[in-house]
């Protein structure tokens, strides 16, 4: 069933349905943040523009930058251990406990941290802001990076060592200190969570929170620095696990007689609808400046569905969403790794582990989605790989 | 006039190594309901928290002597009449404190100078202020301190206020700051970095991720080492807070009080 050539992909690029965008809707929601209470003070008579009165405003009014709200910004948070590499720290902690890893990591406190797999997804976020801050210089929906991690604070003066020495635009960050980051990741209108820790993984999926979870690759492919791109499997991912149940259940015949039937039904939301739907919302602010072809945002749906009576139901969904992906790739069940290869993305979402990891031997960052049937058969699937579905 | 009782129902702590902590009657217990007893007030589960700590020190070392050492303070005339009421309010809900104390509204930041209070907890804005002015470490407690947790106490140190100290604060209310955290830093040692009743918190709140690595700095030269640091570069702390649940925040000046 597997075919190893790239033959029955069918690539559907640039739906350029047209977009009605408000002017109003273009996002330019001028930050209401700075009528808050605690700005008020440094505030009271001047304009609007602040002086750099304390250490705080210098650094918030230096080219332009400030924070923005949580609930207006996509707020992505990421843990310690996928945004670098703690490897060797890890292995202390393992192995001598939580007291010698602390030690240890005040010990190496001024040696910063060799970025992990979620560094060039972060720095390309970083890079859109810096392009959405020159169309929008007021607006607060940009991309709003929070580290959140379990670790204690005694590795926090490491950690922000680490972040100077990349240079890196993090200013926010909760250290729980052990305690569970869930609440946390919701008090900051979290819109998407990765972490090394698959149990939080799962934990904040359960609370509807989009998350999935990194590995270290082997090997790391270049990615783009200007363009952040993002790819998506479909099914649990995107989409609920319905028809993957079905395939998991009765088989792929099973499968394709039931998508057919169901052509025009929609498929349910999976874990990160919500956040390609926040992809989404940044895209458009770059079509309303006539920058659609140069958009610094660029989505993939990359699916085991084929492009038949399976893969139309997808795109139908996507559409009656009023969600745009850029690239629909329908493999057929063909492997994902070298599409992905060519793909180039700073991240990709699968819920199927084999997939993760035929993807990340090929040098892309895959993360997985702990979701759905797929967690069930996660051992079945991982002996019999010819399965693609 | 102050005057304060000791409560002989329970062992005093040792006056030289004890963390005195001062709270108000109004805090510790709440509704009169015309019973025999007074009902729990917002800083209860707070004064069992601070028990805990008592009793896991005491666990650790049965000869400790850096143990919290809890005053009542009550300044309303017509609650002192009632003094035999406190105390069995006291003993009914099987509270540790060592010592009573009565006073006027007027003087009672003396009664607290006088009992040497490291820290000084009210439900009242100006009382804390008033006691800030003198020099003592204060901080408010409101019904939000009500939902925390008795098993483990968790301060605060407001980042921001460490960072860029009130250009007002006195040299006095700078000391007892400093006084308390390396206190509260020799207690958090007694425990190891899991399962420790003490927790240490830091909370930047417009500070970004520098002013977070300073007051983490700073607090480490005064002896304590932090737990959980929240750097919150502008976003609302209430939220996180919510989250948190700190028993109370401490800031080097008054300005962490004003929120």
């Amino acid at each position: 069933m597997v075919k190893m050539s790239l033959d029955p992909v069918q690539v559907m690029s640039g739906q350029v349905k047209e977009l009605k965008v408000a002017p109003s809707s273009n996002g330019d929601s001028r930050g209401s943040w700075e009528e808050k209470e605690e700005f008020s003070q440094d505030h009271l008579g001047l304009t609007t523009k602040p002086k750099p009165v304390t250490g705080r405003r210098a650094r918030k009014v230096e080219g332009g930058i400030f924070f923005p709200k949580p609930e207006n910004a996509v707020t992505i948070a990421v843990s310690s251990r996928v945004l670098f590499r703690t490897e060797t720290e890890q292995k202390v902690f393992e192995q001598k406990g939580v007291e010698e890893y602390l030690r240890y990591q005040i010990e190496h406190e001024n040696e910063p941290f060799a970025p992990g797999p979620a560094f060039p997804f972060v720095k390309a976020l970083e890079a859109v802001n810096t392009r959405l801050r020159e169309l929008y210089p007021q607006s607060e929906e940009l991309f709003d990076i929070v580290l959140v991690t379990y670790n204690h604070a005694h590795v926090g003066i490491r950690l922000i060592n680490t972040i100077n020495h990349h240079n890196l635009f993090i200013e926010r960050f909760c250290m729980t200190g052990g305690a569970s980051p869930i609440g946390y990741l919701k008090a900051w209108h979290t819109n998407l969570y990765l972490s090394a820790d698959a149990d939080k993984v799962r934990e904040a999926l359960a609370e509807g929170i989009a998350a999935a979870t990194m590995f270290m690759p082997e090997k790391l492919t270049e990615v783009s620095e200007s363009q952040l791109r993002v790819a998506f499997d479909g099914d649990a991912v995107l989409f609920s696990d319905e028809s993957e149940r079905i395939f998991k259940a009765h088989g792929l015949d099973k499968f394709f007689e039931h998508e057919r039937e169901n052509e025009d039904t929609l498929l349910d939301h999976g874990p990160l609808k919500g956040f390609l739907e926040a992809l989404g919302k940044l895209q458009k602010k770059f079509y309303a400046k006539g920058q659609r072809l140069d958009c610094p945002i660029r989505t993939f749906l990359v699916t085991a569905r084929s492009a038949a009576s399976s893969g139309i139901r997808a795109l139908k969904t996507l559409r009656a969403w009023g969600l745009e992906i850029d690239e629909a790739l329908f493999l057929a069940g063909a492997p994902k790794g070298p599409m992905l290869e060519k793909i180039r993305p700073h991240i990709y979402f699968d819920d199927q582990m084999f997939h993760v990891e035929g993807a990340a031997e090929m040098g892309t960052i895959a993360a997985h989605v702990p979701y759905g049937i797929a967690q069930k058969h996660q051992k079945v699937s991982k002996k019999n790989t010819t399965v693609a579905k | 006039m102050v005057s304060t009782v000791q409560n002989t129902d329970i062992e005093q702590k040792d006056a030289e190594h004890a963390v005195v902590v001062a709270m108000t009657f109004k805090a510790v217990f709440g509704s009169d309901d015309g019973d025999d007893v007074y009902g729990a007030g917002v800083a209860f589960t707070l004064l069992q928290a601070l028990q805990t700590v008592n009793e896991r020190l005491l666990l650790e070392n049965p000869s400790e002597m850096l143990l919290f050492d809890i005053i009542l303070i009550t300044t309303d005339r017509q609650q002192q009449q009632q003094s035999d009421r406190i105390m069995s309010s006291t003993r009914h809900h099987g509270l540790q404190i060592h010592r009573f104390c009565f006073s006027c509204e007027d003087d009672f930041t003396d009664s607290l100078l006088q009992n040497k209070v490291h820290l000084f907890l009210s439900t009242d804005k100006n009382e804390t202020v008033q006691a800030a002015s003198r020099g003592v470490l204060s901080a408010l407690v409101d019904h939000q301190t009500t939902l925390c947790s008795s098993q483990q106490l968790k301060v605060v140190f407001c980042g921001d206020s460490i960072v860029q100290p009130d250009a007002d604060i006195n040299a006095a209310s700078r000391q007892a700051a400093e006084v308390f955290s390396a206190q509260l830093g020799e207690m958090r040692r007694r425990f190891g970095a899991l399962d420790s009743p003490l927790s240490i918190v830091v909370m930047t709140s417009s500070g970004g991720r520098d002013s977070c690595c300073s007051a983490l700095r700073t607090l480490r030269t005064r002896g304590l080492s932090v737990d959980e640091a929240h750097c919150l570069a502008g976003a609302p702390r209430g939220i996180i807070l919510s989250v948190l649940r700190p028993h109370f925040q401490l800031s080097d000046g008054l300005s962490g009080l004003q929120d």
